[in-house]
């Protein structure tokens, strides 16, 4: 069950993008105000680069799966150790997207919704696409991407007219420092390519353009931008009080308190993409669950998956807002070792154990 | 054999229960007894007298010829004037034979019966079929005789790459069925799988093509459709054309077709024969009608219970006007209208012709008008019944898989909102897409993407653009480009 290259550009694009349109641009705000932008674009240039670093290791490794490919460059031990790293980073960002997609829904949508009536179809779906697996989840991805760019594009452009740019105004108005510790911070909203780990093995690069993997980057990026400019240029230093970043630009073109005709529809597609971005990232949960505990069949670690969902919601429920502190306190240096560290320690390991190999096969000879 | 004629007939007649529509009538031919045996309401009258009984009479009664050849040849060669003359070597054979309208020739100490098809065949003329009604293009349909289906093929494939293989199924009914296909177009694994699962089925009898669906689909508990159908020569010869595979069922004027993308059934052959920008334009809006034939009416109930607080002001004020003193929730409103909808189609569907249209008066007009008028429904709520109980029908084809699906949105709308919608949708989505059967992807070319045919999707690019076959639907591989050789794309 291989995914195109295509797919895996598409499953990046949506993944760029996906926590970055909610909570993110109000929170940085905080930290970094009218230069949050900038920290955005400079984390997601990063982010872009090391796309294209674990696309060479995917390449690399052939048909091996991370685990094997880890095996090999760095030894059994360290293996397993960076895959345990890898069910924590996956199930804080899984924990991330139900919670945010929660308070979206809650907010957006209804008056009153009772968690349990959340979770429980969330459950369901995120059970069937993770069962049915990465090609599945890759297909719905391909389905839903233009009309997602489309009606973000639509919500930005409808309210653009009121952005006034002199908010950005003026430059590095607090110095630099801010922009470090901000983008530190909120690390825990990028990176969120880890989940190419898990699909090293499962894309088939053959019939794969040469730049679409780069068009889809910079496509995310300037949709992120593009959103981001228009957030903080409608709302200024009232940024922080706005958690929702797509709904909150509609509301504003709408000029009254419900959202305009069309806007909706696109919000719902919003909860539609961050419903199969939920599947995305359960389902390399349960693989990196599978490699680091050796479970051979898919049932408990795909169970252990949901109920870890059910038991998020349920928390969350009880304690406001309690993933936002959670993640950033602990998620950053997650993010920093899993995103940033280990392709580089899996390019050493690969090169050195080429190397040895080289070496001993000249000594056999 | 070498027995007596007469003995052999009677034999025959045992083995067929004395079965009062089995005629035989006796003549001398070179002063042995020769009998013709058939099943009456079968055989064809005037070809049984012209092609058989006139020659024989006639036949000079000692020539120098017949004296030096035996008397099967000479009837063989010289006396029938049927185009096929088959020999059956066993009593079974010929009984076989007489079941499928051939007329069989027993003579004395003969050591074959011969056989002539001179079957009389009785189906309607070939006519425009109602669910595939044109505009433009050709307006043959196909009928219930796969003799006259596969010449309507053949009238248009006059190539010897086209394929016909057919195969008796069924225990007691003995149904002719046949799989045609390009040789080299069509995908020989795909071919060979199908040919594998006719010949595995075990059942008394195949009275219509639609007996074959469950043994042909991947998921037969599914409740979408993963067989397609042609119901004209030109529709199946342009689905065949792009590699799939037809299966015709003797009595059926219905053709499958294999392998099945959902998109088929957005596509009309009428497409193929109007300008590319209204074709895309027409696509689009059936792509949306099927959009709101299976979810308008849960939407509406969600917004309504739910959220509406996210429509805008005017409008809900609009709704909220004509909503007023409806003493039924917005679920059991729709689910009135839903279900009456389904009882009218049902009760329209099975009535005599001429009863349809008072039964539309009194359905639409006379309900319709009543129960608003009562106060029992909204207008909105009649109007997006109506709506999405028109769109239905953009897509016959589908209006059954449609027709459980609204029922389950309208459900889910009232229990769930427009989330529990959206999670519908992508369920659905999901669950299309790991849809695949022989070899095909059930979203292709949207999901998976495939450059290649976006050029017949919603966009339809002339004909003298289209170069290449689906490479969504699986063929054969070698032979891609549709006018046979790669260096005639430049023309």
């Amino acid at each position: 069950m291989k995914i195109n290259y295509r797919q895996l550009s598409i499953l990046v694009f949506m993944s760029f993008i996906a926590l970055k349109f909610l909570a993110l641009p109000g929170l940085m705000y905080v930290d970094s105000a009218n230069m949050s932008w900038l920290v955005t674009l400079v984390l997601m240039i990063v982010d872009g680069i090391y796309v294209f670093l674990i696309l060479d290791l995917m390449k690399k490794c052939g048909q091996k799966n991370i685990f094997e490919f880890l095996c090999y460059c760095l030894g059994p031990v360290l293996a397993r150790a960076f895959m345990a790293v890898l069910v924590v980073k996956y199930a804080l960002v899984v924990a991330n997207i139900s919670k945010g997609l929660e308070f979206f829904v809650v907010e957006n949508f209804y008056n009153d919704l009772k968690w349990l009536v959340f979770v429980l179809p969330l459950i369901l779906l995120t059970n069937f696409m993770v069962y049915k697996g990465i090609r599945n989840i890759a297909r719905v991805n391909e389905i839903i991407v233009w009309p997602v760019l489309f009606g973000c594009i639509y919500i930005a452009l409808k309210s653009i007219s009121g952005v006034d740019l002199f908010n950005f105004l003026p430059f590095f108005k607090d110095g630099v420092a801010p922009l470090f510790s901000s983008g530190f911070n909120h690390l825990s909203w990028f990176g969120s390519s880890g989940f190419m780990f898990m699909l090293f093995g499962k894309v088939d690069f053959s019939n794969g353009k040469k730049y679409t993997m780069l068009k889809y980057i910079f496509l995310a990026i300037a949709l992120t931008m593009l959103m981001h400019v228009v957030f903080y240029g409608l709302f200024d230093v009232t940024s922080p009080t706005h958690s929702f970043c797509l709904s909150d630009i509609s509301q504003f073109s709408s000029g009254h308190s419900s959202i305009d005709e069309l806007s909706w529809l696109v919000v719902s597609l919003w909860v539609t993409a961050q419903a199969v971005q939920l599947a995305l990232f359960s389902f390399c949960m349960m693989q990196a669950i599978k490699y680091t505990f050796n479970i051979k069949n898919d049932v408990f670690p795909i169970l252990f998956v949901l109920i870890y969902i059910f038991t998020w919601s349920f928390i969350g429920e009880n304690t406001v807002r309690l993933e936002v502190v959670f993640l950033s306190a602990f998620s950053s240096i997650i993010t920093i070792l899993v995103q940033y560290i280990l392709p580089i320690i899996i390019y050493i390991g690969y090169a050195v154990n080429n190397v040895k190999r080289k070496k001993g096969a000249k000594c056999k000879s | 054999m070498l027995v007596d004629a007469e003995k052999l007939k009677l034999q025959i007649e045992s083995k067929l229960h004395n079965s009062s529509d089995l005629k035989s009538r006796s003549v001398q031919f070179f002063g042995s007894n020769c009998v013709i045996m058939y099943i009456a309401d079968i055989t064809d009258n005037v070809l049984f007298n012209q092609t058989l009984i006139f020659p024989l009479m006639n036949f000079p009664l000692e020539t120098d010829e017949s004296k030096n050849k035996d008397k099967i040849t000479l009837l063989k060669q010289k006396v029938l004037l049927n185009q096929e003359v088959i020999e059956y070597l066993t009593v079974d054979e010929a009984i076989s034979g007489v079941l499928t309208g051939k007329t069989i020739i027993l003579l004395d100490k003969a050591n074959k019966i011969l056989g002539c098809d001179l079957e009389l065949i009785t189906t309607r003329p070939v006519m425009e079929p109602p669910t595939s009604v044109v505009i433009k293009g050709p307006r043959e349909g196909f009928n219930e005789s796969i003799k006259n289906n596969l010449a309507l093929i053949r009238k248009r494939v006059r190539t010897p790459d086209l394929v016909v293989q057919l195969m008796e199924i069924g225990e007691l009914t003995k149904t002719q069925v046949g799989v045609v296909y390009f040789d080299s177009v069509a995908d020989k694994s795909i071919v060979k799988e199908i040919t594998k699962r006719l010949k595995a089925i075990k059942i008394d009898g195949v009275l219509d093509a639609h007996y074959l669906i469950s043994y042909l689909q991947k998921k037969p508990k599914s409740l979408f459709k993963q067989i397609g159908d042609a119901e004209k020569p030109d529709i199946l010869v342009g689905k065949m054309l792009e590699g799939r595979i037809g299966i015709l069922v003797d009595g059926s004027p219905i053709v499958l077709t294999v392998p099945f993308v959902l998109i088929e059934d957005l596509q009309n052959s009428d497409d193929y024969y109007s300008q590319p920008i209204r074709v895309m334009l027409v696509r689009i809006l059936r792509l949306l009608g099927v959009i709101m034939a299976v979810v308008l009416p849960g939407v509406y109930v969600a917004l309504e219970i739910y959220h509406y607080k996210i429509l805008p002001t005017e409008f809900l004020v609009t709704i909220m006007n004509t909503t007023q003193g409806i003493p039924f929730s917005p679920f059991v409103e729709i689910l009135f209208l839903v279900v009456l909808f389904e009882i009218l189609y049902e009760a329209n569907l099975r009535m005599p012709q001429y009863f349809g249209m008072a039964m539309s008066i009194v359905g639409a007009l006379i309900l319709g008008e009543t129960t608003v008028n009562a106060g029992l429904v909204s207008p909105p709520a009649v109007m997006i019944v109506a709506l999405s109980g028109i769109t239905f029908y953009i897509i016959p084809s589908q209006a059954a898989q449609f027709s459980v699906l609204r029922l389950c949105a309208v459900v889910i709308g009232a229990c769930l909102g427009l989330y529990g919608m959206l999670i519908f949708c992508v369920f659905i989505l999901s669950y299309l897409s790991s849809f695949d059967s022989y070899k095909t992807a059930y979203l292709a070319p949207t999901a998976p993407y495939i450059d290649n045919d976006q050029q017949d999707l919603f966009k339809r690019v002339n004909i003298k653009e289209m170069k290449k076959r689906p490479k969504s639907i699986a063929n054969n591989k070698h032979n891609l480009t549709r006018r046979g050789r790669e260096d005639d794309d430049e023309n």
